[in-house]
C-alpha cells in the first residue's frame, strides 16, 4: 500500500490549500475533542460493587432429590453439550444449550427449552451459525457455549460462542438478548475482548449479579496459554470493563462467587499438571486478581460451576475422581461456608468408566436447587433439589 | 467503556475493507490512467457492498474482523498519493513501523498470556483512552499542518477521528491504532529499514577503510 512517504507535499504558495489545509486540521481536532467532552458529560459512573444475600447463618444440612428428567433434545440430533440456566421474570426457568451432529459440527444450533409446572417445554431454535451471520454481516463459522442472564428489567442475555476463522481458538463471543423471555432473540454485538483479531475468547460459567442490578461476565482465553478474564455490563447490558483474572497460565472458565462486600473468589477448571481446582482472589471488589494456591479437589479439565446460597454457604458441582480413574464419569455437589473447605453432600451422577457427565450448571429458584449438566455428550439432564437447612429439619421433626 | 453500534461497524467493516483492496491493488499495478484508478476504486466498493456471503467483506471480517482505523488511513493516504500520480512505497516510514512493531509486540505478548499488563484492557479506559485520543488528535493535527511527516500524521488523524467521533472499529482505542495485519506490515517493514541500515553502515566503513587514492608525483608533473 505505502505511499505514506514521500510526505504529501507542502503547497508552494501559502494561499487556499494550505489554509484549507490548516482549517480541516483545526476542525479534526476541535471535533475529536468536543466529541470526547460530550461523551464524558454523558457518561454514568459506574460503579461495581458485589451483591451479597443476606447471611442468615443457617448451615445447610443436605438436600433431598425432587426430580430428575432429560430436557426435550431437537429431533435426530445426536450430540448436546454445555448448558445454561437463568431465571424468567415470571418465576420460571430457562436452560439453553447446544446441540447438532458433533461438537463444531456446520449444524450445531443453541436450543432453549423453559422449566414450568415441574416440566420441561419442547425446545425451540435460539441462534445458528446462518441466523448470527445474517445479523453480523458476516460469516459464523461455528457455533458453541451459550451463557444466560436475566436483568433487572427481565431482558434476557444470552452470550455465545461463535467462532471466526479457525476452531474453538478463533472463538468470538455474540451478545444477544431478548425482551420476550427466550422467545425471540436479537444479535446486540460481538464483545471486543481481544487484539488478536478479536478472537480465542468464549464463556462457558454463569455471570455473578453485582449491587446496582449490573453483572459480571466470566470468560477466558484459550489460544496456547489459557487464562480466565471478565467483562463486567451496567443493568442494561452495557459492557464497562475487561480485565484478567490473576495471572495463571493454565486455568479457564471462571466461576466467580463474592463471599464478603470486597471479597471475591472466583474458582477455575485447571488445564495444567496439578488436576486441582484452580482458585484466585479479588480483596477490592473484583478490581484486582491474585492467584491463589489450588484447592484440594481433582479437576481434570472439567467445567465446574459455583454459587451462593441466601446462608453464606458455597455449593460447587464438579467432577470428582471416579475410582476407575475417570475425569467426568461422576458429578459432586461440594458444601463450604468459609470458601476454603469443601466437603461432599451427595453424588448428582455417578457412571462408569467412559461415561460422561459434565459442563454443570446450577441456579436456586426460593427453596430449590436447579441442576443440569451434560448427559453422555447425548443430551441435557435436569435434576430438582430441595436445599435442607439444619432449622428446616428440626421444625419437620415430630 | 463506550462501543460503537453493530451496524455502524458493518458500514465501516465494508468500507474500510474496500478502502484496504483498493490500495494494495493500485500500488500493485503499474501507472495507469486516472479512470481506471476511479473504477478499481468504485468496483472495490460495489464488491464489498454486495450482499452476505456475495461480499468479500463477509470472509474478511470473518477471519479478521475489521481493519485498524490506522490501516484504513494508511489506505486512504495510500489511495490519495497514488491519485496524484506518486509512485507507492511498499514499506512503512521507519519511525512508524519501529513504534508499531514494537507496541504490537509488547501487546500480543500480552494478549498470549507470556505477560500479565492488561495493556489492550487500558484501550477501554473512559479516562486515559479519550484523552490520549484528544491529545493525539490536537499533535497529528498540527503535524499535518505543518507538514511533518504529513503522511502518517494524516493516517493517525483519520485513526483517531474514527475513534474519538464514532468509537470505530470496536471501541477500543488500541483496536483504532494497530491490528495483527499492520503489526506485520510495521514488523516487515522494520525489518527492511534495519537492513538497509545496516547495509549502509557497511558502505560507510568500506569506504573509510578503502587507501585514499596516492598523490600524484607534483615534481614529475612539473617536470613533464
Amino acid at each position: 500500500m505505502g505511499a505514506l512517504h514521500p510526505p504529501l507535499p507542502r503547497p508552494a504558495s501559502p494561499a487556499r490549500p494550505a489554509r484549507l489545509i490548516a482549517l480541516l486540521c483545526i476542525a479534526a481536532a476541535l471535533a475529536a475533542t468536543a466529541a470526547e467532552t460530550w461523551r464524558w458529560s454523558r457518561a454514568a459512573l459506574h460503579h461495581e460493587r458485589p451483591a451479597l444475600l443476606s447471611h442468615q447463618g443457617t448451615p445447610v444440612s443436605g438436600v433431598t432429590e425432587l426430580s430428575h428428567a432429560i430436557i426435550p433434545m431437537p429431533e435426530g440430533v445426536p450430540s448436546a453439550h454445555a448448558s445454561s440456566l437463568a431465571s424468567l421474570p415470571d418465576g420460571g426457568l430457562i436452560a439453553f444449550w447446544w446441540a447438532g451432529s458433533r461438537e463444531s459440527g456446520p449444524d450445531v444450533k443453541v436450543y432453549a427449552s423453559r422449566w414450568s409446572n415441574g416440566k420441561w417445554s419442547r425446545n425451540w431454535e435460539v441462534a445458528s451459525r446462518d441466523s448470527l451471520g445474517r445479523a453480523l454481516g458476516y460469516g459464523v463459522r461455528r457455533i458453541g457455549n451459550p451463557v444466560a442472564w436475566t436483568a433487572a428489567d427481565g431482558t434476557l442475555h444470552l452470550y455465545v460462542v461463535a467462532t471466526g476463522l479457525g476452531g474453538w481458538a478463533a472463538a468470538r463471543i455474540v451478545q444477544m438478548q431478548s425482551h420476550d423471555q427466550g422467545a425471540t432473540f436479537t444479535v446486540r454485538r460481538v464483545l471486543p475482548m481481544s487484539p488478536l483479531f478479536n478472537t480465542s475468547t468464549l464463556v462457558r460459567s454463569a455471570p455473578t449479579a453485582l449491587a446496582d442490578g449490573s453483572w459480571w461476565l466470566p470468560a477466558y482465553f484459550e489460544i496456547g496459554h489459557k487464562y480466565p478474564m471478565l467483562m463486567s455490563f451496567d443493568a442494561h447490558g452495557d459492557p464497562q470493563r475487561l480485565t484478567r483474572i490473576g495471572t495463571r497460565t493454565q486455568s479457564l472458565q471462571p466461576s466467580l462467587v463474592p463471599v464478603s462486600p470486597t471479597e471475591v473468589r472466583a474458582w477455575m477448571r485447571d488445564d495444567g499438571d496439578s488436576r486441582r481446582v484452580q482458585q484466585a482472589v479479588s480483596r477490592d471488589g473484583g478490581q484486582t486478581w491474585s492467584d491463589l494456591e489450588a484447592t484440594a479437589l481433582f479437576n481434570d479439565s472439567t467445567a465446574l460451576a459455583v454459587l451462593r446460597l441466601a446462608n453464606g454457604s458455597l455449593l460447587m458441582l464438579h467432577n470428582r475422581e471416579d475410582i476407575d480413574g475417570s475425569a467426568r464419569s461422576a458429578l459432586t455437589l461440594s458444601l463450604s461456608t468459609d470458601a476454603r473447605n469443601w466437603r461432599p453432600l451427595i453424588d448428582v451422577v455417578d457412571g462408569e468408566a467412559g461415561d460422561e457427565f459434565s459442563y454443570p450448571a446450577m441456579y436456586v429458584v426460593g427453596d430449590d436447587l436447579h441442576i443440569t449438566y451434560t448427559y453422555q455428550r447425548r443430551a441435557i439432564a435436569h435434576h430438582q433439589y430441595r436445599i435442607n437447612l439444619q432449622n428446616n429439619l428440626q421444625k419437620e421433626m415430630p | 467503556m463506550s462501543l460503537p453500534d453493530l451496524a455502524l461497524q458493518i458500514a465501516y467493516g465494508r468500507l474500510a475493507w474496500a478502502l484496504v483492496a483498493a490500495a494494495l491493488l493500485l500500488a500493485v499495478l503499474p501507472a495507469i490512467a486516472q479512470r481506471t484508478r476511479l473504477f478499481i476504486v468504485a468496483a472495490m466498493m460495489v464488491l464489498m457492498l454486495l450482499p452476505g456471503a456475495a461480499s468479500p467483506a463477509y470472509w474478511l471480517v470473518l477471519a479478521f474482523q475489521y481493519p485498524s482505523g490506522l490501516l484504513a488511513g494508511c489506505a486512504v493516504v495510500s489511495l490519495q498519493a497514488r491519485w496524484q500520480g506518486r509512485r507507492p512505497r511498499f514499506t512503512l516510514p521507519a519511525g512508524l513501523a519501529l513504534g508499531l512493531a514494537a507496541i504490537g509486540l509488547l501487546m500480543y505478548l500480552d494478549t498470549f498470556g507470556v505477560l500479565a499488563l492488561g495493556l489492550y484492557y487500558g484501550g477501554f479506559n473512559p479516562v486515559a483512552a479519550p484523552l490520549l485520543a484528544c491529545a493525539a488528535a490536537i499533535g497529528f493535527a498540527v503535524n499535518v499542518w505543518r507538514g511533518h511527516a504529513a503522511g502518517p500524521s494524516a493516517a493517525m488523524l483519520i485513526a483517531v477521528l474514527l475513534f474519538s467521533l464514532l468509537r470505530l472499529p470496536t471501541g477500543n482505542l488500541w483496536d483504532a491504532l494497530l491490528d495483527p495485519l499492520l503489526w506485520s506490515w510495521a514488523l516487515g517493514s522494520s525489518i527492511v529499514a534495519a537492513k538497509r541500515m545496516l547495509a549502509a553502515r557497511k558502505t560507510q566503513r568500506r569506504q573509510e577503510m578503502e587507501p585514499e587514492p596516492a598523490p600524484e608525483p607534483v615534481l614529475a608533473a612539473a617536470a613533464e
